[in-house]
């Protein structure tokens, strides 16, 4: 049973990785599409009142700064906020915040447990008595950081299963998986509560099911936490078929669509990569196009493509 | 008790999906809250074309006449979804297309900026969500071929048929593509795109578009140079009358210069401008005389018309309109090219071209605005404000403003010569569509104007009546600047049809005609609220 549970988490976390990896490739790899820019945008320095270049003589082949830290940290507050959903829908906000809390918790959790395991491994003791602090820090952390996750993601996927339901709006446009994805979360928060509270309250087996890991001598633990890592190691395999990947690509979508406001200057590497996708061939039925030909081609095509 | 309508119900042909009672849409304050309903199709109308999403017609699917043109019907649709998610077919918006279709989660934050939403009363068919969810389960369906379990967990039942195309192509139709959906979206999904794509797989793949924007369109600009109609021979006639027409104002003969090679600057406005607004055109003339640019028009195919409506519903259009009006400017030699006062042609040409036009074609293409601001501001101009002592507000259109974020430049100016300007709410780049959007102001298909004039401009003109609610007398006149032609084509419609001009003194016109207005030495006023 313990090769089995190191095996199913070692591959949960491999495939995790792996199918967002391939998902982030995929996603970056299409082509550079024509601009699509929407204001405000975050590095601009007008970006209070939705200001860009466009507002002054020569703006678009001028030197210009672009602050891009302001856009990252733009899009970190909102992650730890939800501020468009705090201002356009607070009913729905308190539902999805602990939700979403307790999912970006569970995360650390797991990575914080990973470190404490190799603090252990390292001779530092993990405990609230703890001669080391790193070994009381990791201690603290890691409990705070399991049992908020666990109960706000509780309260969390019954929250917004029961939103759904119950608004119209959103019931309408659910669909099964919804549900099934608030009942599979809300049973691997249960069962982390359900280990924490009755098995293992200051996780220091959970800790040590780590080391295991780590040192690949998998150990044995209560049949509770052996439920709770099951589940928690089946949703990571579970999360690439969903949504979830929005957490990323949201990034994506800001940073290389709605902000995407860089010009192209005559001479320049996007000038070229817009050339060589000009270069390939269009397959459209319509009979204005020249079906075959390159968009090049079809451009050149005088009078509209009209016979 | 109404049934609510479901995504489910867009491939039933049993009945008609929305009904527009007047009494439902969204309430204008008096006296502009009298109810008027929307004109009824015709028999012959309802039997020809695709009518049943709300009893309206915006492009006019016709229906097909035996059940193997259905087929076809569908293949062609199949075939060209097809496409849409390749690289090769569509580099031009894979990237955008695939996040807004992969990752709404449909949580509905983007449902209350949807001013068409709004102004329907909330009308399911469209919300911005809706037509998206129905793309996404055909591409669930019939692309990804989903199976049977997979299809119910993921909700994408669907029945491709005749009503649900024709449905959605229409639907595609009744959103302004003004983005204040994709505008709050916490996850960067933009809805009003998925509208613009699908219209471009009808466009490109099946033929189908509204004809104003197609056939009349970007086809009549190629062929005979303007979208109006207009050859570069009536041209030469029409600048002939505006010189003749800015003497008569001002007591000055200015030369518009036409094809001037080796001028710094070619200037192109929105066609529609010359015969339904010169007084623009005429009012760029005299600033310009007035600033000492050496600039010159196109009588080049094309070259005189700035619109670009290919940039709403057809990707290669829009390229082939785009290059036309760079290869105009580089036979003239120009080392730069100014749009007008025209909203979208300064996204087509400044923002979506940007990434087409290459090489020599690459010239550079800026909007009058700064430049205008500077002269204004400057101090160079001898102005007179208290020449335009009316109350001004002033829009913002969606395509200059939130979508390439020239929001100042305009605002400076009106601030310089307008002592009485007062903002709508909300404006700049949270501003409203006026509904004309996307092409809606020059769509006239059946009883669409209606539906314009009813509900995607509704939430403008609730704006406009707020803006100048503490002026009601219609004695005062009042003026609604709008620098974009498409705009100020819906506001005239929008105040003929709410009779806010009889009501309230409402008026609208462009920016350059108040800065004329205000000049020093203009010998009568430039304004002469007339109605045309």
């Amino acid at each position: 049973m313990s090769i089995f549970l190191a095996i199913l988490t070692y591959f949960g976390y491999v495939f995790v990785v792996t199918m967002y990896t391939v998902k982030a490739v995929k996603y970056l790899r299409r082509p550079r599409h024509l601009r699509w820019d929407l204001y405000p945008v975050m590095h601009e320095e007008r970006y209070r009142y939705g200001g860009s270049y466009y507002e002054d003589i020569g703006g678009a082949a001028g030197a210009r700064k672009k602050h891009r830290l302001r856009g990252i940290l733009f899009l970190l507050k909102e992650y730890v906020t939800m501020g468009e959903y705090f201002k356009r829908r607070k009913t729905y906000w308190l539902a999805l915040y602990p939700w979403h809390v307790g999912f970006m918790l569970i995360i650390a959790f797991h990575i914080f447990t990973f470190f404490a395991a190799v603090v252990m491994l390292a001779g530092v003791p993990v405990s609230a008595g703890s001669p080391f602090a790193a070994g009381r820090i990791f201690y603290y952390v890691v409990l705070f950081m399991g049992v908020v996750s666990f109960a706000s993601g509780i309260v969390g996927s019954i929250g917004v299963a029961v939103k759904r339901l119950t608004a119209s709006d959103l019931r309408d446009y659910a669909t099964p998986q919804n549900y099934f994805t608030y009942a599979f979360c809300l049973a691997v928060f249960l069962s982390g509560f359900y280990a924490w509270y009755f098995v293992d309250p200051t996780f220091s087996e959970y800790r040590q099911f780590w080391v295991g890991l780590i040192t690949w001598k998998p150990i044995m633990v209560a049949p509770a936490a052996t439920l709770h890592i099951v589940l928690f190691d089946l949703f990571l395999i579970y999360l690439p078929f969903t949504r979830s990947m929005h957490y990323i690509t949201r990034i994506f979508a800001f940073l290389f669509i709605r902000w995407d406001d860089e010009p192209n200057l005559r001479g320049s590497r996007l000038e070229s990569r817009l050339m060589s996708q000009l270069g390939q061939k269009v397959t459209w039925g319509a009979a204005h196009i020249k079906s075959g030909g390159t968009w090049a081609d079809q451009v050149a095509e005088q009078n509209g493509g009209a016979p | 008790m109404k049934t609510r309508i479901s995504v489910k119900n867009m491939a039933k042909p049993d009945r008609q999906l929305a009904t527009l009672e007047p009494s439902e849409l969204m309430p204008l304050p008096p006296p502009y809250d009298e109810p008027r309903p929307i004109g009824e199709l015709s028999d012959e109308q309802k039997a020809r074309y695709e009518t049943s999403l709300d009893g309206v017609v915006a492009v006019g699917v016709r229906k097909p006449q035996s059940p193997a043109e259905e087929e076809a019907f569908c293949r062609s649709f199949l075939s060209g979804l097809k496409k849409l998610l390749t690289k090769e077919n569509n580099w031009t918006f894979l990237q955008p297309l695939m996040h807004s279709l992969d990752y709404c989660v449909k949580c509905q934050l983007c449902s209350d900026s949807c001013p068409a939403y709004l102004a329907s009363g909330k009308k399911e068919i469209y919300r911005p969500t809706f037509r998206p969810e129905v793309l996404r389960r055909i591409i669930n369906k019939y692309l990804k071929k989903e199976g049977g379990l997979l299809r119910k967990l993921t909700g994408s039942d669907i029945e491709l048929n005749f009503t649900l195309l024709a449905r959605l192509e229409e639907l595609a139709h009744r959103c302004t593509l003004c983005r204040r959906c994709a505008q709050v979206c916490p996850l960067g999904v933009d809805n009003a795109l998925i509208s613009r794509e699908i219209r471009k797989l009808f466009s490109q793949e099946m033929g189908i578009a509204a004809r104003e924007l197609h056939e009349l369109g970007t086809m009549q600009q190629l062929k005979v140079g303007s979208s109006t109609g207009i050859t570069p021979k009536a041209l030469a006639n029409i600048i002939a009358f505006m010189e003749d027409d800015i003497e008569e104002k001002t007591g000055r003969r200015i030369k518009i210069p036409v094809d001037k090679e080796g001028a710094d600057a070619l200037l192109v406005h929105n066609a529609g401008e010359f015969l339904a607004w010169p007084e623009n055109p005429e009012a760029f003339a005299i600033l310009f005389d007035a600033m000492g640019i050496d600039w010159t028009l196109s009588s080049d195919l094309v070259g005189y018309d700035a619109v670009n409506y290919g940039i709403w519903y057809d990707d290669v259009q829009a390229a082939r309109v785009a290059v036309r009006h760079a290869e105009a400017a580089r036979r003239l030699k120009v080392k730069k090219i100014y749009v007008g006062e025209c909203g979208h042609a300064h996204k087509a040409l400044l923002v979506i071209a940007d990434r087409i036009l290459t090489g020599d074609l690459n010239i550079p293409r800026e909007s009058f605005l700064p430049m205008m601001e500077q002269f204004v501001t400057s101090g160079k101009a001898k102005l007179d404000p208290s020449r335009n002592n009316f109350p001004v507000t002033l829009h913002d259109p969606c395509n200059m403003v939130r979508l390439m974020g020239v929001v100042e430049p305009q605002r400076k100016i009106l601030r310089a010569v307008c002592p009485d300007f007062r903002e709508m709410t909300p404006h700049g780049v949270e501003n409203y569509c006026c509904g004309g959007g996307s092409g809606f102001a020059i769509m006239q298909s059946m009883n669409f104007p209606d539906w314009r004039n009813a509900v995607s401009g509704r939430m403008k003109m609730k704006q406009i009546i707020e803006a100048f609610a503490d002026t009601p007398d219609p004695g005062v006149k009042k003026y609604v600047c709008a620098p974009c032609s498409n705009c100020k084509g819906l506001l005239r419609d929008l105040i003929v049809y709410h009779r806010a001009w009889e009501k309230s003194g409402i008026y609208y016109g462009g920016l350059v005609e108040l800065v004329v207005n205000a000049m020093a030495d203009m010998k009568k006023p430039y304004i002469d609220w007339e109605w045309h």
